[in-house]
């Protein structure tokens, strides 16, 4: 049964309006962890990175970690929801702002990270290319200083391309809120009132957007890959690192949309919004990315096997074989053999099911990232040299911090933003009811033709 | 081999020959090293997790079964590239190429990413995990030509650049060429066995290159290209005359 | 400013009003549509749909990769510090930031262009009704010329609104649509 335009509305902006004190309690308890990771970055700013686990040669560990998870988990959205708009997918409508969502908090929470982890955090902005009293600028060479422009184009187009189909749904608010809220969402719809032009500008607006986000989003994970590819570090010096990186990012994306989904279905009630269907779609495209996922782990470990560098099979056979091998079956089991049955299945394909794969994959995809960086790093080249790394409460706290952050900055964003795109959701109705607008229209015009022809 | 990779546009081109053959694995060298360029000692607990700080370090490696066991000893230290991997990833240009073939590194312009660690093949950068600290009187020990570091920046052999520096304005105010022999780093200047030897490439008289020019004489981890600037001369004592 | 609009429950409606406005000689600029989302099935909803927005944005994506290629090119060569045997402008590189604010050029430029040609922001009183958030559609004329007036609202009534309003707009920052009449 198809819900009335109205109805719609309705449903949508209740979460707005109507506040539970379930709402309260997960706000407090996120938002205690948060405070947390922010103390636990203030005490390691103040006494010195020391107090992570970071020592000679692991000079990269969590952190960088979370960067790159981060990073991917935001290819969730702009990425899918720019190609399922390209693609016309009708289906898309009620999950390209969740997803669109996701990329922009996920890049925010990643971006930090290279600037927590950095020796001398208070000195990060000279990333940033400006006439400084010093005279001298970032140096161009330096991947982290492309990091610094793909991520900020990233973020600047991932928070346009989710703010201006907003747009409307805050100017719907505006209208059905009062007091304080009518005035807010006044200020925030920008004088939004809906007229041909407007609504045409916007829909070529977001067609140029979904294509230019596109390569930046591939550039950005590409570019988040070269971190490692452009070092001479065994098993990071690789060509294959650029795709490898973002379909990984593309994969645990999806499987991050898919719990966040599952999330707002529940404690939103939007049961008749995100529907078996949506979660059976993105199932069947997470199998996809699962496979392709598989097949670049193997051609990436098959080139290393059979290329047989000493310096490349020390670390070839510590994931394989030696200290990292149960982190690496882990890996394995949680990116392929869990999700792949659950998702190739249609009966287990359920909304209980892409969740259960889903978090496998976000699960297994953290491990992926951690198993790039720190086992090469511990493995360079001369033996003397070898080393180990364990991660200390410092940096499990920032981890755990950006966990609850992201979920936080959910909760509020869709207490402040009706979370599906209420005009797109009605457009799609009238779409689809749209044969019988066709034939009047085409009546029209062959009455109007009759009627020309009477004249003359 | 190529026993001279030289950077033509600069005048010199330091460079230290290793000779395994004499290296008897004493550690005067590291000592010396702490001594010259006021490298903080971490402390055991830091040391043990992998925090100490030697620029330079004697890397031992074993051969053969108990109980017929050798020792080699293999000084290790900034190799001093001519391509290096640790500079162009660093954003801020705290690594980057001297004119005089040197890596140099600029604490003050080093915001502690710690790329540069990580890119270098030899693992011959340091991290200032804390800020140091020399408990008194240990403070007056100070070498007054060397910057201490703090917190957040990395470090790395230098070939004691104040040395250098020191020896060319020293011959600049004597109004004559610098010498062979005029600059000794404190790794060298303390070697019992005169295992390192240092000087300038580029002056073809000179020891390190008619050093460079033996047979024996290799580079760590050549394969990887980064055309080093430290020539290790290979041990032969062990092989009784026989070709390894 | 006056302004006489009417409300109408479906597009087909709007779309009769509209014609019929047109009859009456109004040029299509003085006629105000406002729906609650896009109408193109419907003549309406499809004016105004030329836009140079696809050239200006690759025009963006112009301007933006050649300041990326400036930005990286020039900073190089006004401190010439080379790093790892590379050459002191590194065009492989410079590509990277090239390639990157070519897309941030064109992003901007688009959003510049939409902000400009949708007139938003706008924060005036204008001539809206909140009704269109419950699914009207909204055919009004701005300051209609006196003689008119009578003939525009009838019109409007026939088309088959419920109700014909009149308002004045003071274009006041942060004013609302100030009085209605039936």
């Amino acid at each position: 049964m198809e819900k009335s335009p109205n109805q719609i509305t309705e449903d949508l902006l209740r979460p707005l309006s109507r506040t539970s004190t379930k709402f309260y309690v997960a706000v407090a308890l996120l938002g205690a962890v948060v405070v947390a990771a922010f103390a636990a970055f203030g005490y390691q700013a103040y006494s010195g990175i020391g107090v992570s686990g970071l020592r000679r040669p692991v000079f990269w560990g969590f952190y960088i970690t979370n960067f790159v998870f981060w990073i991917g988990i935001s290819h969730a959205g702009t990425l899918i929801s720019a190609i399922l708009r390209l693609a016309n997918a009708t289906w898309r409508r009620p999950v390209t702002r969740c997803a669109e969502v996701i990329t922009v908090f996920a890049l925010s929470i990643g971006a930090m990270f290279p600037i927590i982890h950095l020796g001398r955090p208070w000195l990060a902005f000279w990333l940033i290319p400006y006439a400084s009293e010093r005279q001298i600028w970032p140096n161009f060479r330096s991947p982290l200083v492309w990091d610094f422009f793909a991520i900020n184009t990233y973020l600047i187009g991932s928070v346009a391309f989710l703010t201006l189909p907003i747009i409307p749904d805050w100017a719907l608010v505006r209208d059905k809120a009062s007091g304080w809220r009518k005035r807010v969402y006044g200020i925030l719809s920008l004088g939004w009132r809906g007229t041909p032009k407007q609504w045409s500008r916007l829909e070529t607006a977001m067609h140029i957007m979904a294509i230019a986000i596109i390569p930046v989003a591939v550039s950005v994970h590409t570019i988040v890959s070269w971190d490692f590819a452009m070092a001479p570090v065994p098993m990071w010096h690789s060509t294959i690192f650029g795709p490898y990186f973002v379909a990984g990012a593309i994969f645990s994306g999806i499987a991050a949309l898919i719990i966040a989904m599952a999330c707002l279905r529940k404690f939103l009630h939007l049961e008749d919004y995100l529907k078996p269907v949506h979660f059976d779609n993105l199932g069947k495209l997470l199998l996809m990315m699962s496979l392709l996922w598989f097949y670049f782990v193997f051609a990436e470990r098959l080139t290393v096997w059979y290329g047989n560098d000493p310096s490349e099979m020390a670390v070839f056979w510590t994931t394989q074989q030696g200290a990292y091998a149960p982190l690496f079956w882990t890996m394995v089991f949680c990116n392929f053999l869990l999700p792949f049955p659950i998702l190739a299945i249609k009966r287990l394909r359920t909304i209980t099911g892409t969740v259960i794969a889903s978090i496998g994959v976000v699960a297994g995809m953290w491990l992926e990232r951690f198993l790039i960086i720190v086992p090469s790093l511990s493995h360079k080249y001369m033996p003397y040299n070898w080393g180990t790394y364990r991660p200390t409460w410092v940096e499990i706290t920032i981890m755990a911090g950006t966990f609850a952050g992201m979920a936080l900055l959910y909760v509020l964003f869709s207490k402040a933003v009706p979370i599906i795109s209420i005009w797109e959701l009605k457009l799609g109705l009238q779409k689809k009811s749209g044969v019988r607008s066709q034939e009047t229209r085409e009546r029209r015009e062959l009455t109007a033709g009759l009627e020309q022809k009477l004249e003359t | 081999m190529d026993p001279k990779i030289q950077n033509p546009k600069s005048k010199m081109q330091w460079a230290m020959v290793v000779d395994l053959d004499r290296c008897t694995g004493c550690e005067a060298c590291v000592v010396a090293c702490h001594a010259e360029n006021n490298i903080p000692t971490v402390g055991e607990e830091q040391a043990t997790i992998g925090r100490a700080m030697h620029w330079m370090r004697v890397e031992r490696y074993y051969e053969g079964e108990f109980p017929d066991v050798r020792v080699k000893f293999q000084p290790v230290f900034c190799q001093q590239c001519d391509a290096a991997p640790c500079e162009p990833v660093c954003p801020t240009y705290a690594s980057y190429h001297t004119t005089e073939g040197l890596n140099g590194q600029v604490y003050n312009r080093c915001i502690g990413t710690r790329y540069c660690a990580n890119a270098c093949p030899y693992n011959v950068r340091f991290f200032n995990f804390y800020n140091p600290v020399w408990e008194k009187p240990l403070h007056l020990q100070l070498n007054p030509d060397v910057s201490v570091r703090e917190v957040g920046v990395m470090e790395k052999c230098t070939f004691c650049v104040q040395r250098i520096k020191a020896a060319e304005i020293a011959a600049k105010a004597e109004k004559r060429e610098l010498k062979d022999g005029d600059v000794q780093p404190a790794c060298a200047q303390s070697c019992p066995p005169k295992a390192l030897v240092f000087g300038d490439l580029n002056d073809p008289k000179s020891e390190v290159s008619r050093l460079a020019g033996s047979n024996r004489a290799t580079r760590l981890l050549e394969e990887l290209g980064t055309k080093p600037s430290v020539i290790y001369l290979r041990r032969e004592s062990w092989n009784d005359g026989k070709e390894s | 400013m006056k302004a006489v609009y009417g409300l109408y429950s479906d597009p087909e409606r709007a779309q009769r009003a509209a014609d019929s406005l047109r009859a009456a000689g109004i040029p299509d600029r003085d006629i105000t549509v406002i729906s609650g989302e896009p109408l193109e099935e419907f003549e309406f909803g499809r004016r105004d749909h030329r836009t140079p927005m696809p050239w200006l944005a690759a025009l963006g994506g112009v301007l933006g990769g050649g300041s990326g290629y400036l930005l990286s090119s020039l900073t190089q060569r006004a401190y010439p510090i080379p790093t790892g045997g590379m050459p002191i402008v590194a065009q492989w590189t410079n590509g990277i930031v090239t390639y990157e604010l070519t897309m941030l050029g064109a992003i901007l430029m688009t959003l510049v262009t939409l902000l400009i040609t949708a007139g938003i922001p706008d924060w005036r009183a204008q001539l809206y009704d909140p009704a269109v958030s419950d699914g009207y559609i909204l055919i009004g004329v701005i300051n209609p010329p006196d003689d008119s007036r009578i003939e525009i609202e009838r019109r409007l009534r026939e088309s088959g609104t419920a109700a014909v309003k009149e308002v004045v707009l003071r274009r006041r920052f942060g004013s609302k649509l100030q009085g209605a009449t039936g």
